[in-house]
């Protein structure tokens, strides 16, 4: 994918910013490559910008709706028994 | 489990372990084993199956190594040899198969499906959740411990016993396929455009 309105002056290399983008959207990125993708490549980068702002939402998403499955109290209690007469 | 550097615990000093170290941990545990098994009952036993191993096999865990990673992998474990053969998902395409059919294609062709962040706040019910159970099991697996559990590249590939290139492309692929499949219920709800 070309990004044509990307400029010269990017931190992020033209061609890079896809892996850059991954990186970030995987945890993997440090928090200086974040805030400089997210302040300045996302502003100039349409792609990157909307992937970006979609993935999130997709990740707000999944943290409401998918994580929130807790461990049923009686199974816990079952649990710290049945280890107690192992033990 | 790894063999090497067996630890001689003391019975109060595995007790200790096993509370502070492996019991915070029971909610995502859990919330994992829902995810792979789709299926409470089945949840329920393979999440107390992992403890029991986490307990029987504690002195092959170091203290001050990562808890949660160790026993993710546990469970994973214990759910291929034990849960996935009969689990009640439709039996699963060979996975080496589904790997061709991805890799066959451009790794790095961006699917972005006309999806918008609009669509997707509309979303109000079970659509995310059943997109993420609509797809196959590893790639389920990956945007469960990277998206909702916060996992590295590294900690994965141990979870999941990947080099980490697999875990990387796994999860670059995983991401696709939900967006596509939130794109199908976008078109169903009656977005245009989505
Ligand atoms: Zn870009």
């Amino acid at each position: 994918m070309s990004h044509p309105e990307q400029s010269q002056q990017m931190s992020v290399a033209k061609g890079n910013c896809l892996e850059m983008l991954r990186l970030i959207l995987d945890g993997e990125a440090t928090e200086e490559e974040k805030k400089n993708f997210i302040d300045k490549h996302l502003e100039t980068c349409m792609p990157c910008y909307r992937t970006y702002h979609l993935e999130m939402a997709i990740r707000d998403l999944l943290k409401s709706k998918c994580g929130n499955h807790e461990a049923p109290a009686e199974l816990i209690e079952n649990i710290k028994r049945m280890i107690g007469t192992v033990r | 489990m790894e063999e090497t550097a067996k630890q001689q615990y003391t019975d109060s000093e595995r007790a200790r372990i096993f509370e502070d170290e492996f019991m915070p941990h029971i909610n995502s545990m859990y919330n994992f084993a829902y995810r792979l098994t789709l299926d409470e009952d089945d949840a329920k036993d393979l999440l107390q199956d992992t403890y029991l191993k986490a307990y029987r096999f504690i002195d092959s865990f170091q203290q001050g190594t990562n808890a949660k990673a160790w026993l993710f992998r546990i469970l994973k474990n214990s759910f291929i040899n034990d849960y996935r053969k009969r689990s009640k998902e439709p039996s699963k395409v060979d996975y080496q198969e589904v790997e061709n059919y991805y890799n066959s294609e451009d790794v790095d062709r961006q699917i972005t499906p006309d999806l918008r962040v609009e669509t997707l706040q509309d979303m109000i019910g079970d659509e995310i959740s059943n997109a993420l159970n609509s797809l196959d099991v590893d790639f389920r697996t990956v945007i469960i411990l990277c998206d909702l559990e916060g996992f590295k590249y590294d900690e994965m590939a141990k979870i999941l016993d990947i080099p980490i290139g697999t875990v990387r492309s796994r999860l670059h692929r995983a991401r696709n396929l939900l967006k596509e499949k939130l794109s199908e219920y976008a078109k169903k709800m009656g977005y245009k455009n989505a």
